[in-house]
């Protein structure tokens, strides 16, 4: 037998079990928004694996090509701290693709039986034999080329004629997925020889390295040891970038899967504030209504505390259920998240799993929230006089304060939209909170609409700083000569032609682009300060540079100052003259005199890249003139990429509201969560005044007069939800963008357009309307005979 | 007062018709309202509870009824059946020709708004309502006349029952007499053949109910159906015809 009085709490969660299932749902939905934060750890956990099985190197040095015997392999695989070494060479080609011609990289593998680094793995099919290629998973995953086992593949030949391939299956690694993924282009595998008859190379431009000891201490010695072993190979030209050292537990895309789950939780604390709102807006009208109850219960000499207790323990039960559902929930959805994002960006199975303390904090804030929610409500309906407690009727009249007394102004709306609107002010604090609920979810979608917004202004300007129509780089084997600069100089179509030299730097350890630069660019450099170089620094190939605003802020340089820049042929040394607003590279580059890059890398004539702009913008004489540069240059052995800038412009848009689209859908779970919540503010309205809604039948109102009422209401609250979302929304834009400068340090623009708030209000009162259909029917459905009786 | 300068203005001169009321048979004396062997079972739980076992009621146009028993013997019971408040099991609810057990719902709202006004014991007021707007408020359902006109009317009503002064006070902010007189002039507001008071007096003090009970002769006077509930003999013997129900059945008248 269980006492009365938890017998009570139990029974007041049966008896109005609408509401019992709101509040369930809603802390559910709350606690399964917890477990958005496993996600991160679901991904990391599967690429994790992924290392290991893939053995992923530490270190991977590129560098020109440089042919290395196996006896000189095995010394390097013999260096103190090397574990072992892999050999790979790369040839940027372009293939047949139906009638496209799209670029891709033969990535060439010694002996992909005996593969040390960065194995490449066979995932259906086999290993390429001769005139046979392995196709990367990611190529099908990301959609630039979906051939399998059987298929053949054409190789466009430096002359323009055709090689056919057969592919040998599907295979994977993570460095070749993360090319596809980074920039669009279609991986393969093969047998070195196979590369090497491509290139016409029989070199090797990366080289592979697990360590013993990977961490950040013992790492760079090994680096330097390798450095100048490969110093005394013969043919060595040195290195083309500089080394990338993975930090341990480091994977490809874990920086921005860790950035993307800061938005996330952004998201889940919106999320849990909505639901505490709730419950404690539930347990506000449970304790209410039962005023009288508790009078009775304290008539009959219950003290206070024991009166606590009882919705104490319904709060409790609530909890349990709500998190019982909500853990449930929880680790499916970010199972299923994980799986999802996985497969989209690595191609990899994440399959379901646990986090155990999201789990832990789960359980936790769905224990503990609603009781803790609870505690002001009963804290009030405590505190009653007990007289006043035993009379009452359990419908609020409500004070009249200046906004009752203003709403009692708007005579001119039909009577039954007045009544509706004058209801909202007779439970002011469960109107508030239904209010701030449907204000949280409008602010959190104006802030993802603002942010995306923002993403796409942000690379609009960007790209609007180039003045070039294309740019085609080489693959990084040779940088383009004098003879490249001619042949694009003289193919029909191109009207002006200029070099840039492109380099990775570290600057104060951070990742940063240098580009070296004519005086004046086919780029619109826009000064924050300071000035551009000039004619004389650039003869004098001074070691001058101006640098991007958001990393000059960064690692706090001023114009005048000085900075090091550790380039893959050694330090050096720059003034900083100027200050650029612009942000390319995410904001990292560095404009330096193109004569000082020559220079400083020691290739007097090389270019990484020609900035072309075509005689006439349209977009097929841009796409013309693009191939016959491609050809020409291919036809000389040039290894060549090319990025169209209406093409490139429009993919990162896309790009970017994809992920912005991911957030959004992620945000809709605040949106389903306040419409409970005004479902379920409406529904304690409609049971609350039931016998008012028989009065209102007895004096002759219809079944739509009674409509009319509720939904006045319930439109009253969502719209007054979107006014308060709406400032909301702006300080809520502020914090992503600040959050994202913080975290990526990307500065983005705080954008608010009209048109979306404009938006938010149709979508609010779309979905108002949705929601309180069930409510309102209710509210109708109520014979007046019953409706009378109800007390 | 006259019954005929009594009459709101804008409705003096126009034809009975005008109401919807239809008379069936002139050489009959028809009555205006006539329950056939209603029968009305709620269930509760699990028991069925019969709170009216076969009633045979006919009311005349003009009279004044109360209706007496104790607690629990049927009397709110046959006031719902009358007002097409609830329907019965068994049995038949006849207004003036009219059969309330065939009507829809929304049928007996328009209905109820249009032809009886129904006094509740608490009132029952819309407390975010102002005095004139909670008697303007069933012809504001009826859609009948313009909006002016039906101020007009219901500031008309409170002036009758003596509320002139106290039109945009809030019902929080009135007395129990002055909130039932809100309900009498509310009841009356769409000029209704019938007006039907559940213990209309129930909740007020003595001298406060017979200024009530005053109203209701009043309206009797003008030639309204007065039907009403009560516990109280003193008034009962006030009306000129008293039907007693017990056990769900009338005993007598």
């Amino acid at each position: 037998m269980l006492s009365a009085s938890l017998r009570k709490s139990v029974t007041d969660l049966s008896r109005r079990r609408a509401r019992t299932v709101f509040s369930v749902l809603t802390l559910a939905i709350a606690v399964a928004s917890i477990s958005f934060l496993a996600i991160p750890t679901l991904i990391d956990r599967a690429m994790q694996e992924e290392v290991r099985a893939g053995r992923l190197a530490d270190v991977t040095l590129t560098m020109r090509p440089v042919e290395l015997t196996d006896e000189q392999l095995a010394e390097l695989a013999g260096l103190a701290n090397v574990a072992a070494v892999e050999a790979r060479s790369s040839v940027d080609v372009r293939v047949l693709v139906g009638e496209r011609r799209a670029p891709a990289r033969v990535i060439g593998v010694r002996d992909f039986a005996r593969q040390g680094v960065d194995l490449v793995r066979v995932e259906s099919g086999a290993f390429p034999g001769s005139r046979e290629l392995l196709a990367d998973v990611q190529d099908a995953n990301v959609g630039v080329y979906d051939g399998d086992a059987g298929d053949t593949l054409a190789v466009v030949g430096g002359a323009g004629g055709l090689a056919d391939f057969v592919v040998s299956g599907r295979g994977r690694s993570l460095p070749g997925g993360e090319q596809v993924q980074d920039e669009d282009v279609i991986v393969l595998y093969a047998p070195s020889e196979t590369v090497a008859a491509l290139s016409g190379d029989a070199g090797y431009d990366a080289l592979a390295l697990r360590l013993d000891d990977p961490g950040p201490d013992s790492a760079p010695a090994t680096v330097e040891r390798v450095r100048r072993y490969l110093a005394t190979v013969p043919g060595f030209a040195g290195l083309s970038d500089l080394p990338e050292i993975r930090a341990p537990g480091d994977w490809p895309g874990k920086a921005d899967t860790e950035t993307f789950a800061q938005l996330l939780s952004v998201i889940t604390i919106l999320a849990l504030l909505s639901a505490l709102v709730l419950i404690s807006n539930t347990m506000s009208t449970l304790v209410a209504e039962q005023t009288r109850e508790i009078g009775v219960m304290r008539a009959v000499g219950a003290r206070r505390h024991q009166v606590a207790l009882i919705y104490v323990r319904t709060t409790l039960l609530l909890g349990v259920l709500g998190a019982l559902v909500g853990i449930g929930l929880g680790i499916v959805l970010s199972s299923l998240l994980a799986s999802y994002f996985g497969s989209l960006f690595w191609a990899i199975d994440v399959g379901f799993g646990v986090d155990p303390i999201v789990l832990l904090v789960s359980i936790l804030v769905g224990l503990l929230a609603p009781p803790l929610a609870a505690l002001p409500a009963i804290r009030r309906g405590l505190r009653v006089e007990l007289r006043e407690a035993l009379e009452a009727s359990g419908s609020a009249l409500g004070e009249q304060g200046t906004a009752d007394r203003l709403l009692r102004r708007a005579g001119f709306l039909p009577r039954v939209m007045q009544i509706g609107l004058r209801n909202v002010g007779r439970r002011k604090r469960r109107s508030l909170a239904t209010a701030l609920i449907v204000a949280l979810a409008v602010g959190n979608l104006l802030a993802v609409l603002a942010l995306a917004e923002a993403a796409t202004k942000s690379t609009r300007m960007s790209w609007g700083d180039h003045l070039e129509d294309v740019q085609i780089s080489t693959g990084g084997r040779a940088l383009f000569d004098e003879r490249a600069k001619r042949v694009i100089r003289s193919t029909p179509g191109v009207a002006e032609a200029e070099p840039v030299l492109k380099n990775t730097v570290a600057l104060e350890g951070k990742e940063a682009f240098v580009w070296g630069v004519e005086r004046e660019p086919l780029f619109r450099y826009r000064l924050a300060g300071g000035r551009w170089f000039t004619a004389d620094e650039e003869r004098a190939r001074e070691q001058v540079a101006v640098i991007e605003r958001n990393i000059a802020q960064i690692v706090g340089v001023e114009r005048g100052g000085r900075v090091t820049l550790a380039t893959a042929a050694g330090d050096a040394d720059f003034r900083i003259v100027g200050i650029a607003k612009n942000q390319q590279e995410d904001g990292t580059a560095l404009y330096v005199p193109l004569t000082t890059a020559r220079a400083l890398l020691g290739q007097p004539a090389g270019a990484s890249a020609y900035w072309i702009r075509t005689e006439s913008p349209d977009e097929r004489f841009v796409d013309r003139t693009t191939s016959r540069v491609e050809d020409r240059l291919a036809a000389l052995g040039y290894e060549i990429g090319s990025e169209i800038k209406y093409v490139a412009e429009r993919d990162e848009i896309a790009a970017n509201s994809s992920l912005t689209t991911t957030i959004a859908v992620l945000g809709f779970v605040i949106v389903a969560m306040s419409m409970v919540g005004l479902a379920n503010a409406i529904t304690t309205n409609v049971l609350e005044r039931t016998r008012e809604i028989g009065i209102l039948r007895c004096i002759g109102a219809r079944a739509r007069d009674v409509r009319g009422i509720f939904t006045t209401e319930g439109i009253a609250l969502a719209v007054a939800g979107w006014l308060l979302g709406v400032p909301l929304g702006y300080a809520l834009t502020r914090v992503l963008v600040w959050l994202v400068w913080e975290v990526v340090d990307v500065r983005v623009p705080v954008v608010f357009p009209p048109l979306n708030i404009l938006i938010a209000l149709i979508g609010t009162v779309v979905l108002a309307l949705l929601v309180l259909f069930l409510p309102v029917r209710r509210a109708v459905r109520f014979r007046p005979g019953e409706a009378l009786r109800y007390a | 007062m006259s019954a005929t300068t009594d009459r709101p203005r804008y409705l003096a001169g126009r034809p009975r018709e005008a109401l919807n009321v239809v008379v069936h048979d002139l050489d009959v004396p028809t009555a205006l309202i006539d329950l056939a062997g209603v029968e009305k079972t709620y269930r509760m739980g699990k028991v069925d509870y019969r709170a009216l076992r076969g009633v045979d009621l006919s009311i005349s146009g003009g009279e004044m009824v109360a209706v007496v028993g104790p607690s629990g013997s049927g009397k709110s019971t046959i006031l719902n059946m009358i007002t097409g408040i609830d329907r019965p099991t068994a049995g038949t609810v006849t207004f003036d020709g009219r059969r309330l057990d065939e009507m829809s719902e929304e049928e007996l709202a328009v209905w109820r708004g249009a032809h009886v006004g129904i006094i509740f014991q608490f009132f029952q007021l819309l407390p975010t309502l102002s005095a004139l707007e909670n008697a303007v408020l069933p012809l504001d359902f009826l859609h009948r006349s313009s909006k002016r006109e039906r101020f007009e009317r219901a500031r008309h009503n409170l002036e009758l029952v003596g509320l002139g002064e106290k039109v945009d006070h809030l019902p929080a902010e009135l007395s129990g007499g002055e909130q039932q007189r809100v309900a009498i002039a509310r009841s009356i507001a769409a000029d209704p053949r019938l007006i039907v008071g559940d213990e209309p007096t129930g909740n007020l003090d003595t001298a406060t109910a017979g200024e009530m009970f005053e109203l209701l002769e009043q309206l009797n006077r003008e030639g309204k159906t007065i039907l009403f509930v009560t516990h109280d003999r003193e008034l009962a013997a006030r009306a000129q015809r008293v039907v007693e129900i017990r056990d769900g059945r009338v005993v007598d008248g």
